[in-house]
């Protein structure tokens, strides 16, 4: 949950930290997207439904993951 | 562009593409070319680091980077088996700057051959802000001794 405190924090902190923040919060979702993925798929999920739990559709995720 | 790349400098950009991918980048900026070079066991010598070291160094970048926006991983640490496929193709404009700096470096020495040597030379000129810089630093090697160590002088 994103409080004031948080925003407040985000908009003070330099550049060069915040920027690759960024680039680190973006790596970190494409990992615990391809974690939640593999666990979906172990656990008998269709790409259907992890298409839709993600909100993409199931053509870009097994684009994406599927073999 | 890589015409008068030395085999085992091309060896270098090939894995500094795979490090991107591992990371989870999509394009190969100079921090990757310096984890590139670093598989290069000479180049690592002469830097006085270790691949390992540096992969490890760019983790904590990264949650020293969250930190400051207040984001704590804790110990939260996801690694899946299963990879998104993607490959890192394309260079960032700074690590195309590395790349020509790397022609500067050697026809200046007369040389023919673009060496692991001269890749390395042009990474210890990045000035922050630049991720090879950043990670440099945080490695805390001496880039003058480094310099003097890779020029003989």
């Amino acid at each position: 949950m994103v409080t004031d405190g948080l925003l407040t924090q985000i908009r003070s902190t330099d550049p060069a930290s915040g920027l690759r923040a960024a680039g680190a919060l973006r790596r970190l979702a494409d990992l615990v997207e391809a974690t939640h993925v593999e666990i979906a798929r172990q656990q008998g999920w269709s790409w259907e439904q992890i298409g839709d739990a993600l909100g993409v559709s199931r053509q870009s995720v097994h684009a994406k993951y599927g073999k | 562009m890589f015409e008068r790349f030395a085999g085992s400098t091309r060896e270098a950009v090939r894995v500094s593409a795979e490090e991107a991918s591992r990371r989870g980048d999509r394009r190969i900026g100079t921090d990757h070319l310096l984890l590139g070079l670093l598989h290069d066991s000479d180049s690592a010598g002469a830097l006085g680091v270790s691949l390992d070291a540096a992969r490890t160094k760019a983790d904590v970048l990264d949650r020293k980077a969250l930190e400051s926006i207040g984001i704590d991983l804790g110990g939260y640490l996801p690694q899946p088996r299963l990879r998104a496929r993607f490959r890192a193709q394309s260079f960032t404009s700074g690590a195309r700057e590395v790349i020509t700096r790397t022609l500067v470096l050697t026809t200046g020495e007369k040389a023919r051959r673009i060496t692991p040597r001269h890749l390395a030379l042009a990474l210890l000129e990045r000035q922050q802000p630049d991720p090879a810089a950043e990670l440099l630093t945080e490695l805390g090697v001496d880039r003058d001794d480094a310099q003097r160590r890779l020029t003989g002088a």
